[in-house]
């Protein structure tokens, strides 16, 4: 497995010793770390586990001095005070979120903060041929004159790297690329980051996804509470050991699938033919029906674009478009043309993206108590006493990992925001919750939990439905997916025929 | 599970970081940007005082410098509730004056009865507030944009209404409501009945903070949180003692009271801190946006009426083009000293009333001490910077600590 090539050479970074302390947190514990030319190595941990800070650090992020310990980059010292010095120096991160300039033309963002310029002023053919070159490097067959804004969120992760790709980079840190992309658009990318390896970059890769790390790495890294807690060749070590290290527990049992015996709950949401549109006026759902009941978990499966975040969105009101068809809650015709009147219907929604949804420089309690002010007041009055002692209890329940009700949401991590969200809809006894992708960007042992709480809100008797792209999160949590092609819906698979490689095939067939 | 707990790690003894939202910590989490605030509040004092020969500090003056207040402090308390919200008032001057004309039209040209005629101005200045409202959430145009316009036609129709004329005197009735006062001892003994009210409530409140567990130690607490109180409420009733309290001041009082309860007390007034915060999540959180900012507006405009009944009463008629000039501008400046932020989800009624009060006092002392107006414009414009910027520095200190 290991090159032969790329063995031999000497590293291009080297990182000896590095400690970070956050308040009241040590983030980076000794932590020792080399990759050489051509290698591409995954860095693998929960969230909290050290990867994010070891990423910035390497990408300038968080300037030198604020931590100990020393890098090397090509056996010079390297000491980035900023991220424009690490580009400059050959190190590019690509972050998880994209971060686009919605307003500017694709060419205006490639080039964003580096523009070529002529006597002073902006060279615009340059900048043209310049993202043209980009973006044909990358195989990608886009207009570099078009807004931003035209393009879907995966096509706009694309250009971000292609972006990082551009700038010459000698180590190239890729930050979850792939939980925005479909199958197709994630292989792109690998063959992408096959033909750089093969140039001499190094790539550091950050996914949860441990199916991609073992098609695409050399090497795996495994970090826990800031230390370094294993190196591996690919061909060392199993999916299985890899998620144990991670968790720091050996054996660790199976996720456990839900309980078969969903059909007999009373019928909690249903849609009969459903339509959505958006707002151009173009069907982006069709026909669809659909029936999920009191203590089921179903999964609503398609690729980007399929229809079936539209097709959630709609049924909870939050769709810009129009919708048509039939919504029956508890069997009652409903209209519901905004979230504030599926709310009080007892629907809940966990959107795609986390800061949409949680306020962040607000407390957990206040977090938790949005949704059902009106359960905590008489007369439009707040009892604050019982409102904290609500979130605090709830919180406990569901193991909020946190010191205090009191903390900024924004401190959390990515699996602990996603519990606040849950939290919050409990609060505000919900009984049918929706969530888009919600193991979006949450690491492997916190997905373990939160699937385990998600069947443990069935087993009381919430219906869950989950609007996804990624397989894999649906795979071991559902009691049955309905798969949506273009739109439509092309079939359904129960919980004993669930595996990513039919739900995929079933999504991409239609 | 206890050994995960990496994430967060506070130490149980220290005080709870500032949560900026309705449930926020009930004992003293904003105890440093308010003490702050006091702080350059009675730096500033002190310092009028030794100009002044002691003239600043003297009953008679604090007396004048809280009627002085008083006008930019109602229209501050809508200013605050708008800010939050990410919503600005450019409007409140000239809707201020066109409330004020409504008013001296109806007592003085049509011989209304005063207190008809107060209930009718009020009535106009909701109307405003609610026009104003539609326009925000209905059509969805930038509340920047709306108030800018009001800010306009609202002058400009006050014009049109008295062809630009005084409309004066006003019915002593009225006059009455601006310069009366309570006589001390009903003063005094309402500032006592006030101050047990309010301490007995924050006991009972850190009590039950207590039986939750939410707050270690007691007896601290509650000082932290009387103190102040009774401080004040000597200061107010050594002030009062000289002639009693100004009825525009217990209208002040009043209006904050219910604002401050509005906002921290109420469903409604959670709402729009949540709003502020991040709308998109108060809206998928179940909150009707549209129907929250309406009443936000309609809120303002019972400002626009309060305040514009206590400005034309102050100054005993209705002059169009020239009543509340700028009086948005003092009071957003009042609101952002006060610590209310522009970015929304954050803000506080008392803190907006110290900063209109450090405005007012910056006003007062340089007049006492011979001033000429334009370099108290210049003073007033660099305490604004200062303060802001003071804020700023100590939020960014306190974030890494």
């Amino acid at each position: 497995m290991h090159g032969v090539g790329p063995v031999a050479t000497a590293p291009v970074l080297v990182a000896r010793g590095l400690t970070k302390r956050f308040p009241g947190v040590l983030a980076l514990d000794d932590v020792g770390f080399a990759i050489r030319p051509g290698e591409i190595v995954a860095l693998l941990g929960q969230n909290g586990a050290g990867k994010s800070t070891l990423i910035q650090i390497f990408a300038g992020a968080h300037p030198a001095g604020g931590y100990d310990g020393d890098l090397t980059l090509g056996g010079e010292p390297f000491r980035p005070s900023s991220v424009a010095e690490a580009e400059a120096a050959g190190v590019a991160l690509v972050p998880q979120e994209v971060n686009v300039v919605p307003d500017l033309t694709i060419a205006e963002n490639i080039a964003l903060n580096d523009e070529p310029t002529r006597w002073g002023f902006i060279d615009i053919g340059e900048r043209i041929r310049r993202a043209k070159a980009a973006l044909a490097d990358f195989g990608l067959d886009l207009d570099p004159a078009l807004p931003m804004s035209a393009l879907d969120l995966a096509t706009q992760q694309l250009v971000v790297i292609a972006r990082a790709l551009a700038k010459r980079a000698r180590l190239l840190i890729l930050d979850e690329p792939t939980a925005a992309l479909t199958e197709n658009e994630s292989r792109r990318l690998f063959e992408r980051m096959r033909a750089l390896k093969a140039k001499g970059v190094a790539i550091i890769f950050v996914s949860h996804r441990l199916g991609e790390v073992f098609a695409i790495c050399d090497r795996i890294v495994v970090m826990r509470d800031g230390r370094i807690r294993g190196h591996h060749g690919i061909a060392d070590i199993s999916r299985r050991g890899v998620v144990d290290e991670m968790v720091g527990a050996t054996g660790a049992d199976e996720d456990t699938a839900p309980a078969g015996d969903s059909a007999t709950g009373a019928v909690a949401l249903e849609l009969r033919n459903f339509n959505v549109f958006d707002s151009g006026g173009r069907r982006r759902v069709e026909s669809l029906d659909l029936i999920l009941r009191r203590g089921e978990v179903v999964g609503l499966f398609g690729l980007l674009g399929a229809g079936c975040i539209e097709a959630a969105l709609a049924a909870y009101g939050a769709w810009p478009g129009r919708h048509e068809g039939a919504v029956l809650i508890d069997g009652k015709a409903a209209t519901i043309a905004a979230p504030s009147e599926a709310v009080p219907l007892g629907l809940g929604l966990m959107a795609q993206d986390r800061r949409d949804c949680l306020i962040g420089d607000q407390s957990i309690a206040d977090n938790i108590g949005i949704a059902s002010l009106a359960s905590i007041s008489r007369l439009g009055i707040l009892d604050i006493g019982a409102g904290r002692r609500r979130a605090r209890d709830i919180a406990a329940s569901i193991a909020i990992k946190t010191a205090s009700i009191d903390a900024e949401v924004r401190t959390l991590s990515g699996g602990n925001q996603q519990k606040v969200q849950i939290a919050r809809w409990l609060a505000a006894s919900t009984r049918i919750l929706i969530m888009i992708d919600p193991t979006r960007g949450v690491d492997v042992g916190a997905r373990r939990e939160i699937k385990r709480l998600w069947s443990e809100l069935a087993a009381r008797g919430h219906a869950i439905l989950i609007a996804s792209t990624d397989a894999e999160e649906l795979v071991d949590a559902c009691d049955r997916v309905v798969v949506m092609g273009h739109g439509r819906r092309v079939g359904e698979l129960a919980a004993r025929d669930l595996t990513e490689q039919k739900l995929l095939r079933m999504a991409t067939d239609g | 599970m206890a050994e995960q707990n990496v994430t967060v790690a506070l130490d149980p003894a220290e005080p709870a970081p500032p949560s900026r939202g309705f449930l926020r910590t009930l004992a003293g989490a904003s105890a440093l940007r308010n003490s702050m605030l006091l702080l350059v509040l009675a730096g500033v004092w002190l310092f009028f005082y030794f100009a002044t020969n002691g003239t600043f500090l003297t009953q008679r003056n604090l007396v004048l410098l809280a009627l002085q207040t008083s006008i930019v402090s109602l229209a501050a308390i809508s200013a605050v509730m708008l800010i939050v919200t990410r919503n600005f008032d450019l409007s409140v001057g000239s809707a201020v004056a066109l409330v004020g004309v409504v008013l001296a039209l109806l007592t003085v040209k049509h011989d209304v009865d005063p207190a008809l005629g107060v209930l009718a101005a009020i009535a106009a200045g909701i109307a405003m507030g609610a026009w104003q409202g539609f326009w925000v959430t209905r059509i969805g145009v930038s509340s920047f944009i709306v108030t800018l316009a009001g800010m306009l036609y609202f002058r400009g129709i006050s014009m049109i209404a008295t062809n630009g004329a005084t409309v004066a005197p006003l019915p002593r009735s009225l006059t009455g409501l601006a310069t009366g006062f309570l006589p001390p001892a009903f003063s005094i003994g309402a500032i006592l009945v006030a101050t047990l009210g309010y301490a007995s409530l924050r006991v009972a409140e850190i009590r039950r903070a207590h039986g939750l567990g939410i707050l270690g130690r007691m007896p601290p607490a509650i000082f932290r949180a009387v103190a102040p109180a009774v401080l004040a409420a000597l200061a107010a009733a050594w002030i009062a003692s000289w002639q009693g309290i100004p009825y525009l001041v217990v209208l002040v009082a009043m209006c904050t009271f219910a604002a401050e309860f509005l906002m921290r007390r109420t469903r409604f007034g959670a709402q729009l801190y949540a709003i502020g915060g991040n709308p998109e999540a108060a809206r998928l959180s179940g909150i009707n946006l549209t129907r929250a900012i309406f009443w936000n507006f309609v809120i303002a405009g019972l400002g626009y009426g309060i305040t514009g009944v206590a400005l034309t009463a102050r100054v005993s008629g209705a002059i169009g083009g020239s009543a509340g000039l700028f009086l948005e501008l003092d009071a957003i400046a009042a609101a952002i000293i006060g610590g209310t932020s522009l970015s929304g989800g954050r803000g506080r009624v008392l803190g907006a009333l110290v900063g209109a009060l450090l405005m007012g006092s910056l006003n007062n002392g340089m007049s006492l001490m011979n001033v000429p107006t334009f370099y108290q414009d210049t003073a007033r414009g660099i305490v604004l910077l200062l303060a802001v910027a003071i804020d700023q520095l100590s939020r960014r200190q306190s974030v890494r600590r």
